[in-house]
């Protein structure tokens, strides 16, 4: 194992299939003994990149782009690294009390999952990236449409058709950049991508950027979001509003940085509009959300919004880079905490509503106390990783002189506030006597425990920005 | 109204898409002839075939990881426990079917063998193998697959395990997929044979899963 690019590809691709051959609902053991190994490959790529302070290549079939397809690992892509496998590691252990051995193709679809969204982080090549948008696109339609109901069919499809749209249209872009350039390798591309390229360039990068929009469910293209998210079991929730919209934003974020840099710069404002819209419009549907989950999600579309804020804000000083990269790690951790303490909530009381949560505080401390944390992140209260990647943002928005952008934020900090209290009220609030009387399940340990951790790591995350801030500075 | 807003909206994107393929430029990049140079080295005559299983065979490895995983999801939506009789065909495409199936099963190793030095490979090979299931079924000679036990399970996966471990096993002695010249010939025809049979039970699954 000298060198842990291809590893981090391979491994989870391997127990996937292991998985698969082992049987239906089978597999929990290898997922968590792999994933585990992954999260050690994830740190040491980025003690790897750090040391070298460049980004490192690997030259799949040694042959080098252009001819073949390169992988690369920078800063950015080793924090996103990391956290997938951080976040993945303890929701598998929820996972995995949370099925209880009745998800039968939990293990392979997770595993594959994880394995696009590695290989996605890792690739430097158009093509490449299309292929891994691919499997992550399926794995995460195939863990939504799991063994559920026709609601939950109905949902997975919807969203089905948004991802091949999404990916339809960014494959459309890669074919016009292979009929201009003659390759489809980023490192090759940098350099000829200029202002004055033809049209068909800009079309390109129009169709690509839009694609993976509709893919990260920026507003208007969220329509797809709540459903799916809110409408899958917990732990799948969690691995999609935390991980798997980030990875579209991340290409995103990388084309933007890389080979459409001198053509992005005419349109900034647009994607930052658009954030702007998804703060207040998702934050003004979790405060209105009957459901649980739905709340959950919709709170995903509002933070997703501050992720497309940064665009017109990017610079040499690297603040807004800094505040986004933050925002997804903080996020990540949050919104899988938040979805997993909702599934213990429900999973107890018995009924997905807000309204149901009275007397939980009593009877569930832990999980509430999660939940709360994770409030805290999404609030932006100090010392969270929220609260740093607001305050960066924020910073940017005002050396930029953009006070448009500083009142948005520092709406959707109170927006948040607000959905997310009318949970705790709602919690402290005493039962109706209808409610006493009914049955209700024990709580599982591992499942309040693993939902606290991912929420306590979401809040101390933020005493250790200085590091994550220095590892986005390696080449990125 | 709705229609035909939708209707404009497409056309003004067809004749945009037009406009921009009009205006191409000479590409900066002339890979044909980079695939063209390095030919001798990949141990394949056939620069398509080189192309998929050697220098882009990375992509190819996770296209089939793609394949599995449509199947994977076929059958976490859509496995059944009863067997489901087929129905009763005519009888002319019954013998029609029992005629065709026999060449179709040569088709495909004659397509494998030929993806060495003319158009051919796995996935055709792999392709007309499903086909020649889905008559089969079709003409009511064979059921419609339930959940896959253990063997089914081996055959769907082989090819792609095997792929998976030529990568593993190579990365020893170097990068990911890095074939030795002298070996590389003898690997892809090892993971091309496997894969056709792999691909063929897959590509066969998505319909008689379903069916």
């Amino acid at each position: 194992m000298t060198d842990p690019l291809p590893w981090l590809i391979l491994l989870p691709l391997l127990w996937a299939t292991g998985a698969f051959l082992l049987g239906p609902a089978r597999g929990a053991r290898l997922a968590l003994a792999g994933t585990a190994v992954q999260l050690w490959l994830a740190f040491a790529l980025a003690a790897k990149v750090s040391s070298a302070g460049t980004a490192l290549h690997h030259p799949v079939g040694g042959w080098g782009a252009p001819l073949g397809i390169d992988l690369a690992a920078d800063g950015l892509a080793a924090l996103l690294l990391i956290l997938t496998q951080f976040v993945a590691l303890p929701l598998f252990l929820y996972a995995r009390a949370y099925f209880a051995g009745k998800s039968p193709a939990f293990w392979p679809l997770a595993g594959f999952l994880l394995a696009g969204m590695n290989a996605l982080f890792l690739s430097a090549d158009l093509f490449n990236l299309y292929v891994t948008l691919e499997l992550v696109g399926l794995a995460a339609v195939g863990l939504v449409a799991m063994g559920g109901g026709a609601q939950q069919l109905a949902a997975a499809l919807r969203y089905l058709f948004a991802t091949l749209v999404g990916s339809g249209l960014y494959l459309l872009g890669v074919a016009l950049i292979y009929g201009v350039f003659g390759t489809v390798s980023i490192t090759a591309l940098t350099p000829l991508v200029t202002a004055d390229a033809p049209p068909a360039v800009w079309f390109a990068a129009g169709l690509m950027l839009a694609g993976l929009m509709a893919k990260t469910a920026l507003f208007p293209f969220h329509y797809w979001l709540p459903p799916a998210h809110g409408g899958a079991p917990a732990p799948v929730s969690a691995l999609l509003s935390a991980l798997v919209v980030k990875a579209s934003f991340y290409l995103i974020l990388r084309l933007w940085l890389h080979p459409f840099a001198p053509l992005t710069q005419v349109a900034a404002w647009l994607p930052a509009l658009l954030g702007g819209a998804a703060i207040l419009w998702g934050s003004w549907q979790a405060i209105r959300a009957e459901r649980l989950k739905e709340l959950v999600a919709w709170s995903t579309v509002a933070q997703l919004g501050y992720l497309f804020l940064i665009f017109p804000l990017l610079g040499a000083d690297r603040l807004a880079l800094h505040a986004g990269g933050m925002q997804v790690v903080a996020h990540g951790l949050a919104k899988a905490a938040m979805f997993a303490a909702v599934g213990v909530l429900i999973q107890v009381t018995g009924r997905d509503a807000v309204a149901d949560v009275a007397g939980v505080a009593a009877r569930l401390p832990v999980t509430l106390f999660a939940f709360g944390l994770a409030g805290i992140t999404l609030m932006g209260l100090p010392p969270s990783g929220g609260f740093l990647a607001k305050w960066m943002l924020i910073d940017a928005a005002l050396l930029r002189g953009r006070w448009d952008m500083v009142v948005v934020i520092l709406a959707g900090g109170l927006l948040a506030a607000v959905y997310v209290f009318r949970v705790l009220r709602q919690a402290f609030l005493l039962p109706s006597s209808g409610e006493r009387r009914r049955v209700e399940r024990r709580p599982v340990a591992t499942l309040e425990w693993t939902a606290f951790a991912l929420a306590a790591a979401s809040v101390l995350v933020g005493l250790r920005g200085m590091e994550i801030l220095r590892l986005l500075e390696a080449g990125t | 109204m709705k229609r035909f807003a939708v209707a404009l909206l497409a056309a003004l994107f067809a004749v945009a898409l037009i406009a921009a393929l009009l205006e191409l430029p000479a590409p900066a990049v002339d890979l044909p002839a980079a695939v063209g140079a390095k030919m001798a080295e990949s141990g394949i005559a056939h620069p398509v075939t080189a192309v998929l299983l050697n220098f882009r065979g990375y992509d190819t490895l996770l296209e089939i990881g793609v394949l599995l995983l449509a199947l994977i999801v076929v059958l976490a939506v859509a496995a059944r426990e009863e067997a489901k009789q087929p129905a009763v065909a005519d009888p002319v495409l019954q013998t029609l079917a029992r005629i065709a199936a026999p060449l179709m099963l040569l088709a495909a190793v004659y397509l494998l063998w030929a993806g060495a030095f003319r158009p051919g490979g796995a996935f055709q090979a792999g392709a007309v193998l499903a086909a020649a299931a889905v008559l089969l079924h079709l003409a009511g000679l064979a059921a419609a697959w339930q959940k896959p036990g253990k063997c089914l399970r081996i055959g769907l996966a082989a090819g792609f395990l095997v792929f998976l471990a030529v990568a593993a096993g190579l990365l020893v002695e170097g990068a990911l997929l890095q074939y030795p010249p002298a070996w590389a010939g003898a690997l892809i025809l090892l993971i091309e044979a496997t894969l056709t049979v792999s691909l063929g039970l897959i590509l066969a699954g998505l319909f008689l899963f379903l069916s």
